[in-house]
């Protein structure tokens, strides 16, 4: 038990991805630990949301391992089928841009989220369609943990409203709750804060920390919101132009001299190649 | 086309009518003047000259039309006045139609379970009504066939939001199906039924696992040539499908095993004898109602039970986003099979029942337009709504079977049908979409 506790959730090794010419990600590695929230933060297109793509499944990568590892087995993601990762690895994500199921209500959106569970229990539809008994013991097990993480996204008021009208905080909270409800071991949440304003990010730090200490769930977050990813992440992995550059505690990322160069630019003349320092010196004499 | 109001609502709109906003006279004159202006500079050369004839060598001889000109600029600078007094008053009328929407949605609640009970009691009344005649009663069964091949493709393009535009041809299977067994091994009517869904749906399945990971109008592209292939292969396949000349002498349903015949074959009772009726060709025709009656029932029970299954909230999960369907372990591939297979299965129990009513099959029953015209009442009914599939139906088929006298022109009243629904209501005749269950049922609007 205690090896397994050791052990880490997530594994990334030597991850690739190459699209045509472009390499978004170059030999990335780190690990994702249970009960932790590991942020994963860069400039603009350093490419954060590929690896996600790749963890879940939505891009296959060009090269690399990404072994999970948690109550159910042991899983190499990149080998699986999108939707399997999410069914058998028990890996959930939201989007960048929310995508929920704008016209159906919160309330069906989590049920939606517990697709196969219910299946199984409506027998692929048949005892359903009969409406059998333990069908219909299933599916009210299924509102109750819809209705308890409706609770804690604040959204119990909303649950009979379609997913598309809620405000736009409600919305981002309905899909972390969605997230939730397939009951996820690695729970991975793109820019989760975008559009938040300083109220909601708090609430939404809370919520994550709840996640993380009362429900065994690995984290893995891309923010770009500071207050968030200092405020909660046990540890940070910081990409630049698709390679790792850093990786440690928040304190010790945000001292990293590679972390301040890439976030802050360097002193001139640092920055530049040498090749194109040194054509800047000869104008520079020339003038 | 205005939809009927109660009259203290009327008067109250009206009142709501009046522009909210007073228009500036002169603006709208000096606005009406530039367009005059305009339309003089253009009318001057078009209308204000007349080539009479060629001069010898000295040029053309022009006639002046200055009358022309003059009516002209008076047109334009009238109708400018006109259109937009008009479009003023419109806008008066827009927010007005607003708020008498908002008000009708109270109205919702009670009104389209009214309307669908009503439905469902003038369907099962319609035979015994005085007014009936066997046109009217053929009519209301070619009617009924459209509705349940409509909730059918509901299933498909309404709830799992793939547009198919071959339905038709598993309408074509489920009638070549029974025709075939019939003719070939004496299978009757009612052994017939459930082969004829099982081998649509197993032709759903056939067609749809290639096509169905394409999306959008790249699916409806496919499924248009599917739906063709089948048409060709059946006027081809002469050996079996006996090719442009049709199955003919497909036997009746029996009630029973009871025949609908004037005179029975040695040893079978007729119905009307068993009941000891007075024998009336009616009689069959009723029985075919009925029956046609039953199995869209069983359609739409199948629908709206399946809708409160997982499987049915899936299916809307995938018409809503695929992609996060695919991040919560959903099967997209399987999900929209099902979805595919079990419309294809209705319209197999739709096209076997059209086989025993015609009698007679032929390819040529089976072309694009009929995919088209259910496809039409989906949408025009409002996509996932079953009500409003029963409504478009009786208005694209029964009303346009109204204006048979009128010959080609009939075609026009369809057309006009669809036009009128798409401009007063672009999502369908009822597009409201209930959740299929709730957390808070006593919050109901």
């Amino acid at each position: 038990m205690a090896a397994a506790a050791e052990q880490p959730l997530l594994t990334v090794e030597h991850l690739t991805m190459q699209f045509g010419g472009l390499i978004a990600v170059d030999d990335v590695s780190f690990t994702a630990a249970r009960r932790h929230i590991t942020a994963i933060i860069g400039p603009n297109g350093a490419g954060k949301t590929t690896v996600f793509n790749c963890i879940t499944g939505f891009y296959s990568p060009t090269a690399g391992r990404l072994a999970l590892h948690c109550e159910s087995g042991d899983f190499l993601l990149e080998r699986m089928e999108g939707y399997q990762i999410a069914q058998k690895a028990r890996v959930a994500r939201t989007f960048q841009n929310i995508r929920l199921f704008p016209r159906m209500s919160a309330l069906e959106n989590l049920l939606v989220a517990q697709h196969n569970a219910l299946m199984r229990a409506s027998g692929l539809s048949v005892l359903g369609l009969l409406g059998a008994a333990s069908f219909r013991r299933a599916e009210r097990a299924a509102i109750d943990h819809a209705r308890y993480w409706l609770d804690r996204a604040g959204l119990t008021g909303a649950a009979d409203l379609d997913a598309g009208n809620l405000p736009y905080g409600g919305q981002r909270r309905l899909e972390i709750a969605r997230a939730m409800c397939t009951r996820p071991a690695l729970l991975c949440l793109d820019e989760p804060a975008a559009g938040l304003n300083h109220a909601e990010s708090r609430d939404l730090n809370k919520l994550l920390q709840f996640i993380r200490d009362d429900h065994e769930v690995g984290v893995l977050l891309i923010e770009h919101d500071m207050s968030v990813v200092m405020g909660i992440s046990d540890k940070i992995v910081v990409l630049d132009y698709g390679r790792k550059i850093a990786e440690g505690t928040p304190e010790a990322v945000r001292h990293s001299p590679e972390v301040i160069r890439a976030y802050l630019g360097e002193e001139e003349g640092k920055a530049l190649p040498p090749e194109v320092a040194a054509d800047l010196e000869k104008q520079d004499g020339a003038t | 086309m205005a939809p009927e109001i109660a009259p203290e609502i009327a008067a109250e709109t009206a009142a709501e009518l009046r522009p909210t906003t007073a228009l500036d006279p002169v603006a709208v004159v000096k606005d009406a003047g530039a367009a005059a202006l305009i339309s003089l500079a253009l009318a001057l050369p078009l209308f204000g000259f007349r080539i009479v004839g060629l001069g010898s060598g000295r040029g053309i001889d022009l006639e002046q039309r200055w009358d022309w000109v003059a009516v002209a600029v008076a047109a334009v600078f009238l109708g400018r006045i006109a259109l937009t007094l008009a479009l003023h008053r419109r806008q008066g009328i827009d927010a007005a139609a607003g708020r008498m929407a908002a008000r009708l949605a109270g109205v919702r609640r009670y009104a389209v379970p009214a309307l669908g009970g009503f439905m469902l009691v003038a369907a099962l009344a319609w035979p015994a009504m005085p007014f009936v005649d066997r046109h009217l009663l053929d009519l209301a069964i070619l009617v009924m066939t459209y509705v349940m091949l409509g909730w059918g493709l509901n299933i498909v393009v309404g709830l799992a939001g793939l547009l198919d535009l071959g339905y038709v041809a598993f309408y074509a299977v489920g009638a070549y199906s029974y025709a075939l067994l019939a003719t070939n091994f004496g299978l009757g009517f009612w052994q017939c039924l459930p082969l004829a869904g099982a081998f649509a749906a197993f032709f759903g399945v056939v067609l749809g696992f290639p096509v169905l990971r394409l999306r959008g109008d790249y699916l409806a592209i496919v499924t248009l040539g599917f739906g063709e292939i089948v048409r060709i292969i059946l006027i081809n396949w002469y050996a079996v499908t006996n090719g442009p000349d049709g199955v003919s002498g497909i036997p009746r349903p029996t009630f029973f095993g009871l025949p609908f015949t004037a005179n029975p074959d040695e040893g079978t009772t007729a119905f009307h004898t068993f009941f000891g009726l007075e024998y009336a060709s009616m009689q069959r025709i009723v029985f075919l109602y009925y029956v046609i009656l039953v199995l869209a029932l069983l359609t739409n029970l199948f629908t709206i039970r399946i809708r409160r299954l997982p499987v049915g909230r899936a299916w809307e999960a995938l018409r809503e986003d695929e992609i996060a369907c695919r991040s919560l372990g959903i099967n997209p591939r399987n999900t929209k099979l099902t979805a595919f297979a079990i419309g294809a299965m209705f319209a197999g129990f739709g096209g076997s029942f059209f086989a025993t009513r015609q009698g007679f099959i032929s390819p040529e029953s089976f072309t694009f337009i009929e995919s088209a015209i259910i496809l039409a009442i989906v949408v025009l009914g409002g996509m996932g709504s079953q009500l409003g599939v029963v409504l478009a139906a009786v208005l694209l088929i029964g009303v346009t079977e109204f204006f048979r006298e009128l010959e080609q022109f009939r075609m026009l009243a369809f057309g006009a049908g669809m036009v009128a629904i798409m401009v007063w209501r672009p999502r369908g005749l009822l597009s409201h979409r209930d959740p299929t269950i709730r957390l808070h049922p006593e919050n109901r609007r």
